[in-house]
């Protein structure tokens, strides 16, 4: 018994951070530009055909092949928020996010069934099936590899947003977009560029999630769902509390699927609630300067 | 001045025209709807009366897609071979086939769309006992007969439309009792052969768990411990604490309620994680869909894996035998990659044809009589007799295995039907 | 000049009422113009998504909260109709009584819900929403005794014909959408609606108005989760069947905002004409382009077309054009020198006679 629940935990932990890696793009998109964005889930699954595409087709390691992939995504992103999401304003502006964001998520998501059809792929390497045995418990190296990566780049995001000018402009489009305005930054280019940072870590939990799940281009509407509700947990814009919720919440669903699998996922979703009424604005969120 | 509905003075023009234009796009829609799209015709030459038109909804896109595929392959090759012989009753087979996307309204939809607007002369399943259910109803409501071969979760016999319409005929097997063979087999070894426990993990499908549950109450009584059984739900973005527990309790028999491939792909994945080889593994469904399954396995962990079924490519039917050489013809590969939808979506017209032959014409409460007059067909799966609910009695239940390092799909079970190779036991270790 | 302002007031007023009796002349003779079931099946889903994106709307856009749960009252609606039938055993054209049921536990569950959800803020909100719509579809999964798990429910089997069955449901489909469109426009012009716009417009300052932010929004979540639950139940009977996947389908909520903001999010005939619009058009497209997976492109491009070119919805932006038509050739302002010289004429005229007399 104690050792199925380390298990778990240890299971939660290493998900963890392969969901860590998805919900950190998620998350600054949703600070900096203050949108929802619906279309990560199929992003996510976008860098995971890339990545197999380099795989499959020029060998390519999985973990050199982000080489490519990273800034493939970075530019996607890009001319996504350029040509789409720059112009929304206005009152409805949340739901015209929610709606322009889910219709680039139609789009890609056909494209891709187009090009690969509806069967489940999966990314494959030598490391995939191995692991380590440590302590009595097996760890597979995949995993150990991505929740160093997911550190890995929570840690590079923190130094661009903590230890540049650059950074500098965006935690102050967080803060207050007019402000920012005003004193001389280029509010465009700083959402341009945060939304390309954003899809671009996304290339890396695509990969992730490849390595670790058969996908198809349907795989996407569940991730959101989940990647939502861990970054609303860990507070919005928060990086740090994206990696931590997505710990937590893998964590506890690990532990009650112990008992019972069907309901670690209720739960998974009920604790958001939970801790929502609480507090509500997630575990590391900021209290919004100005009522939305 | 009290403002009076402003919306309506500077709208009402705008919001009744657009009303009328809404009401004209409908009908325009929904008459010229039928006469367009999808239609996949294989008529070929002008023969004596009318072609027959036969309808149905598919999942061609959706969940359901890569099956939904299948399906209409299965559909489309029945139709060219009995068109090629001269048609049903000196008429030419046209088929009318519709994207339902895997949603119920849709099918429900479609079906409404071709019995009312093309108006078809007979109809055939869509894919999935989900979509069967309310297809149905609108198949009992218009009195058709509704055959289909992939429909065979108890609800569906069990639902109101068809408790008063008797009007659901599915050719395939039952799935409850999909592993009986392996039960059997079990069963038959001396009890020092017999593994000493089981697992059984089970997605959250009516497709996947009654198989599973029947065995596991059957096997209980054998004397094999069960030592997991749970229901994890269907979409399930990590499968892996389930796997992983299942791999710590070292069961030596997985009995596994899966309804696709990635499910059964990321159990051998967690299962190789943890060093966890069980010594006989079955699956409720994935490993039966052919080159899906191996490619995203590997081809090597395939060996040894088992799955019931109710065809394989490999079966030993004249009717069958032809079927895969015309699809090896028409879409290449080999006959491994074939899936078992295929099969069941042929069956579903030779029925269909035997009813409308035996009946002389394509009156559908004639045809549903006769479906229930405990006659016999004979299809590309095997007998066909249905029972009072629609089911298929004659089914037969065979169990197959992965051998030769992943390139061979064969009957293995019952061990003493006709066909049947030597089961690998134990599985062989994963490679890699 | 009154008096041409109110013959133009009134003007408007006939031509409105005239609208209305047009409008629910066809409405009402629908099926007769058009009897073939599949036509009338057309219908009864736009109507059904008439109904609820109305109710929708209600809340959301005249309170500015997304809600992306509203699947939850919906399928909550079907389940309960098709629970009751099964427990209490009620088959034939009785279960239509259950109806009212549905939308009882519509309003039962918004309230928890609304109390919960509608302490936070915007995206916060909608992320809540999603939670407790996952939640939800979930419970439908798991607790199988209860709901039939991923069986899920049937409804009893109507023995309507065709034509008849489709007719019935249009009729009952209507009656739903016309209540929800009723209490929409009595909403949105009434204090209530005002405050709820407030709300929306800024919600700090409103309460600093008096308004009481909390009870506003929970009545308005209320009331359009009343509708939702019983259009839910009207599905059900439709459909004839109801599971977790369908009946909590997270493609439902995105469905309501795309309909309401194509026709105007906030106004009362906007949800009218985006259901209309999209739902027969959804489901012909999915015939039409049968093969590949073409209508997904094509749909998300022309949500994009929506959304960027149409920002503010048909409706208001309809609106404009027709009151440029009318206009056109007209100028803006009409210069009012004339009358403003004639009183300061006669000011100064009186002046002097003040001045004289003193």
């Amino acid at each position: 018994m104690a050792r199925q629940i380390y298990q778990a935990i240890v299971d939660g932990i290493l998900v963890g951070g392969v969901y860590a890696l998805m919900a950190v793009g998620l998350t600054l998109i949703f600070g900096v530009l203050d949108i929802i964005n619906i279309a990560q889930g199929v992003l996510v699954i976008l860098g995971a055909y890339l990545s197999y595409q380099l795989s499959v087709r020029l060998h390519l390691d999985l973990f050199l092949g982000l080489l490519i992939t990273v800034p493939v995504m970075f530019v996607i992103g890009v001319v996504i928020q350029w040509a789409f999401i720059r112009r929304l304003r206005g009152r409805e502006r949340t739901s015209m996010t929610l709606l322009v964001s889910y219709a680039v998520a139609l789009i890609i998501e056909g494209i891709l069934y187009e090009i690969y059809g509806p069967n489940a792929k999966q990314l494959n390497a030598s490391y995939v099936q191995s692991s380590v045995h440590v302590f009595g418990f097996y760890l597979s190296y995949i995993y150990l590899y991505g929740f160093a990566l997911a550190v890995a780049i929570v840690v590079g995001i923190y130094a661009l947003l903590y230890r540049s000018r650059f950074g500098r402009s965006v935690r102050a489009t967080m803060q207050d977009e007019t402000a920012a305005r005003l004193i001389g930054i280029d509010v465009n280019r700083v959402a341009a560029v945060t939304f390309g940072v954003g899809v671009a870590v996304t290339a890396a939990g695509g990969m992730m999630f490849g390595a670790t799940n058969a996908f198809n281009p349907n795989s996407g509407y569940d991730l959101i769902s989940r990647l939502l509700a861990i970054i609303i947990l860990g507070g919005l814009g928060s990086i740090g509390g994206a990696l931590a919720a997505s710990v937590f919440m893998l964590t506890v669903e690990s532990l009650v699927s112990i008992w019972s699998p069907e309901w670690a996922i209720v739960v998974f979703y009920a604790a958001l609630v939970v801790v929502l009424v609480i507090r509500p604005t997630g575990f590391f969120g900021r209290q919004p300067v100005r009522a939305q | 001045m009290r403002p009076h509905l402003p919306w309506l003075s500077k709208n009402c023009l705008a919001l009744s025209a657009a009303a009328v234009l809404s009401a004209g796009a409908v009908a325009a829609c929904s008459s010229s709807g039928s006469s367009s799209s999808g239609a996949t015709g294989t008529s070929s030459s002008p023969s004596s009366g009318k072609p027959i038109v036969v309808g149905a909804s598919l999942s061609l896109t959706g969940d359901f897609s890569a099956d939904g595929k299948a399906f209409q392959r299965g559909y489309e090759l029945w139709a060219a071979d009995v068109n090629s012989k001269g048609g049903l009753l000196g008429r030419q087979v046209q088929l009318k086939i519709l994207n339902d996307n895997s949603q119920p309204t849709q099918a429900s939809t479609n079906y409404q769309t071709l019995f009312s607007s093309t108006k078809v002369d007979l109809a055939f399943g869509p894919f999935s006992s989900l979509l069967t259910t309310p297809s149905a109803s609108v198949a009992a409501r218009y009195g058709y007969a509704l055959i289909e071969g992939a429909g065979g979760a108890p609800s569906v016999f069990s639902s109101p439309a068809n408790q008063s319409a008797h009007n659901v005929f599915d050719v395939s097997l039952p799935i409850e009792d999909n592993l009986i063979p392996f039960v059997n087999w079990v069963a038959s070894l001396p009890p020092s052969q017999r593994p000493k426990t089981a697992a059984y993990p089970m997605a959250d499908d009516p497709f996947a768990d009654p198989p599973v549950q029947l065995a596991q109450s059957k096997l209980q009584a054998l004397g094999v411990k069960t030592v997991y059984s749970k229901i994890f739900p269907a979409e399930n973005a990590s499968y892996k604490p389930a796997a992983d527990q299942v791999a710590a309790t070292g069961a030596q028999a997985v009995l596994l309620g899966s309804t696709d491939v990635p499910t059964v792909a990321a159990f051998m994945q967690a299962f190789q994680q943890q060093h966890y080889n069980p010594k006989m593994f079955v699956c409720a469904a994935g490993p039966d869909q052919g080159a899906s399954f191996t490619s995203a396995v590997g081809k090597g962990n395939a060996t040894g894996v088992m799955v019931p079924n109710g065809w394989y490519p490999g079966y030993a039917n004249p009717d069958s035998q032809k079927m895969v050489q015309e699809y090896l013809a028409k879409y290449g590969g080999s006959p491994s990659d074939i899936n078992a939808d295929v099969a069941e979506a042929y069956a579903v017209g030779q029925v269909a044809a035997q009813a409308v032959t035996a009946t002389k014409g394509t009156d559908n409460a004639k045809i549903i009589t006769y479906l229930h007059s405990g006659v016999t067909i004979s299809t590309v799966q095997g007998p066909v007799k249905f029972d009072e609910q629609g089911k298929n009695g004659s089914a037969a239940a065979f169990t197959f295995q992965w051998q030769q390092n992943g390139t061979a799909f064969k009957q293995v079970l019952p061990a003493s039907a006709a066909g049947s190779v030597p089961i690998i036991n134990p599985k062989p270790n994963w490679t890699s | 000049m009154t008096g041409r302002v109110t013959s133009t007031v009134s003007r408007q007023r006939a031509a409105a009422i005239l609208g209305l009796v047009v409008l629910a002349v066809v409405a009402i003779v629908f099926p007769l113009l058009f009897p073939s079931p599949v036509v009338t099946n057309y219908a009864v889903y736009a109507l059904i998504f008439v109904a609820v994106v109305s109710a929708w709307n209600m809340f959301s856009g005249f309170s500015g909260y997304i809600s992306l749960g509203h699947a939850v009252f919906f399928g909550s609606g079907a389940y309960a109709v098709g629970i009751a039938a099964k427990d209490w055993h009620i088959t034939g054209v009785g279960v239509f009584a259950l109806l009212p049921l549905a939308a009882a536990v519509g309003a039962a569950i918004a309230v928890p819900f609304g109390l919960v959800a509608l302490r936070v803020r915007r995206h916060t909100f909608i992320v809540i929403t999603i939670a407790v719509f996952f939640i939800f579809q979930l419970m439908a999964y798991n607790l199988n005794s209860f709901t039939g798990g991923t069986i899920g429910m049937s409804a009893p089997f109507l023995p309507w014909s065709p034509t008849s069955f489709n007719d019935h449901f249009y009729y009952i489909t209507l009656g739903c959408a016309v209540i929800a469109i009723v209490m929409a426009a009595l909403i949105r012009p009434s204090r209530f609606g005002l405050q709820l716009r407030a709300i929306r417009d800024d919600e700090d300052r409103a309460r600093g108005l008096g308004v009481q932010a909390m009870r506003v929004k929970l009545t308005a979540f209320v009331l359009s989760a009343t509708i939702t639950g019983l259009v839910g139940g009207v599905w059900f009977l439709y459909l004839t069947q109801v599971l977790p996947p369908s009946g909590f389908d997270p493609l439902f909520d995105l469905s309501l905002v795309l309909m309401a903001f194509l026709g105007g999010l906030g106004t009362i005939s906007g949800p009218i004409i985006g259901a209309l619009i999209i739902e027969p058009g959804q489901l012909y497209l999915t015939i039409k382009y049968t093969n590949g997976y073409l209508s997904e492109i094509l749909l998300g491009a022309l949500f994009l077309v929506i959304v960027l070119f149409v920002p503010r919805g048909l409706v208001p932006t309809g609106g404009e054009w027709v009151r440029r038509l009318r206009t056109r050739g007209r100028p803006a302002v009409t210069p009012v020198q004339a009358q403003a010289q004639a009183p300061a004429r006669a000011e100064a005229s009186d002046a002097p006679a003040k001045g004289a007399k003193r």
